[in-house]
């Protein structure tokens, strides 16, 4: 299960500017990685692109063994007519139940299912929206800063959980956060801009693990190539 | 609190119109067969109420009639042309051109075709209300409400049923404005097609009355018509406040 990008452009209607222009990597294996990169540089159009919500670009895209992509962002939300338990219930699909109990669980959510949406917290929310994508079927699963209001623990909580639960799935962890893309992910495509080249850099993060501490000197070689890929 | 608010209003607004047509009166010395004195209202108002409050009842009862009706219309076309696809898009242009012809000009041809008994009345309140419906139902549920429609776009669980829930509810405040400002049209439109030419309801009273050059009469009748409509959109406001707080829990 790979993913490969190829000569991608993207320019919008009207616009004379590309977005991006002869954008290509691989992401050869499943796992947690990263689309980083400076607000403007078409991180969520590209992953719109993927999802096939944005029909009008140029160049291949090649996901050899993955058919279902999905992708969730931070301010997204729930219909608000019943409680957040309920709404998950009817999206768990059958032979779910035991993993939503677990997600559930893992994302500190046991008090917050009586509530309806709007009385959750942003972090919360957050949660809530993220665990529904996951109870689903998907081979890609782009996460656009979909935890952008969790404080740093719990954050890192959820993350190293989702890498053990699903490790044979594709994730694409959109954020502004260099540490915890530098910490987390595996592969982290530096997009760049379409007047730079190349346009994308990609690095190899640190993937930390439950079982697998990180070195501090290599965290730190890692970050400093990203800042040095995007500036 | 909606309810007693609508009738102050209502009580202020209808004191300062008299007010000012005594004002009118008594500044240029008109005589009380142009406009009647405070007496002269009083007594009629005491000698035609039974009679009137009865008759801006069965305008009422029309005007509710006709109202459920053009809701219910505008729910059901307002839903079909939500969709962006062709279907979608010859409704709501032909939603947007139809409105802007006047009903009240063709209510003649209504009369003509259907005489003037209750189906007549019926129709054109119902004809009154029902654009201004149909454009805010058009309105609301053209437009999606992306943050919540995604999930169950991308997921494959999104239904006709599901969208259209998602959109009422979202709009719900929009929806419950909307039925209740309805009213003021159903009524009009009821009490247009009574003047025009029906026999029966306050509109057909205030031609008798117009035609006796009674202006005491008319005046007697718009007091009631106005304090029976913010009766009636009070209560729809606060159904549409019970409804809200059942449903969003707040």
């Amino acid at each position: 299960m790979s993913l490969q990008i190829q000569n991608l452009a993207l320019k919008y209607p009207g616009s004379s500017n590309f977005v991006f222009q002869d954008l290509s990597f691989e992401l050869k294996e499943p796992g947690f990685n990263s689309l980083f990169g400076p607000s403007g540089v078409g991180k969520t159009s590209l992953a719109k692109i993927l999802t096939g919500d944005m029909p009008h670009f140029y160049g291949k895209i090649g996901h050899e063994g993955m058919m279902t992509f999905l992708y969730s962002y931070n301010t997204e939300r729930l219909p608000g007519w019943s409680g957040v338990g309920k709404h998950l219930e009817k999206i768990t699909p059958a032979g779910r139940l035991e993993r939503r109990e677990e997600l559930i669980s893992i994302f500190g959510l046991e008090d917050c299912l009586r509530q309806r949406f709007s009385q959750l917290s942003l972090g919360q929310q957050n949660r809530v929206n993220l665990l529904r994508y996951l109870l689903q079927d998907f081979d890609l699963l782009i996460m656009d800063e979909s935890l952008a209001n969790v404080d740093e623990l719990t954050r890192e909580k959820i993350i190293l959980r989702i890498k053990t639960l699903y490790p044979q799935r594709h994730f694409l962890y959109i954020s502004h956060n260099v540490v915890e893309v530098s910490k987390f992910c595996r592969e982290i495509v530096v997009l760049r801009g379409a007047e730079r080249h190349p346009q994308s850099i990609v690095i190899r993060g640190q993937d930390a693990r439950i079982d697998r501490e990180i070195d501090r000197g290599r965290l730190d070689q890692t970050m400093l190539e990203i800042v040095n890929a995007s500036s | 609190m909606l309810l007693h608010r609508r009738i102050y209003q209502f009580l202020i607004i209808y004191a300062i119109g008299l007010a000012c047509l005594l004002l009118i009166k008594y500044g240029l010395g008109l005589s009380d067969y142009v406009i009647p004195g405070p007496v002269d209202i009083w007594h009629t108002g005491t000698e035609e109420f039974e009679r009137y409050f009865f008759d801006v009842l069965n305008t009422l009862a029309v005007a509710v009639a006709g109202q459920v009706i053009s809701i219910f219309i505008a729910l059901l076309v307002g839903i079909a042309g939500r969709q962006a696809t062709w279907f979608g898009s010859f409704i709501k242009v032909a939603a947007y051109n139809v409105q802007a012809y006047p009903i009240v000009a063709i209510a003649p041809i209504i009369f003509i075709l259907l005489g003037d008994g209750l189906l007549t009345r019926l129709l054109i309140a119902a004809m009154i209300c029902y654009f201004p419906v149909l454009l805010s139902v058009i309105g609301i549920m053209a437009e999606p409400v992306v943050d919540i429609e995604h999930f169950y776009r991308v997921t494959g669980r999104m239904r006709w049923q599901l969208e259209v829930k998602i959109r009422a509810f979202e709009n719900l405040n929009k929806l419950t404005t909307v039925i209740a400002g309805s009213a003021t049209l159903a009524m009009a439109g009821t009490i247009v097609a009574e003047f025009i030419a029906a026999n029966a309801g306050i509109g057909y009273s205030i031609r008798v009355a117009l035609y006796q050059s009674n202006l005491a009469k008319i005046l007697v009748a718009l007091f009631l018509i106005g304090i029976t409509l913010s009766v009636y959109q009070g209560v729809l406001e606060l159904s549409g406040v019970i409804i809200r707080r059942a449903w969003t829990g707040k």
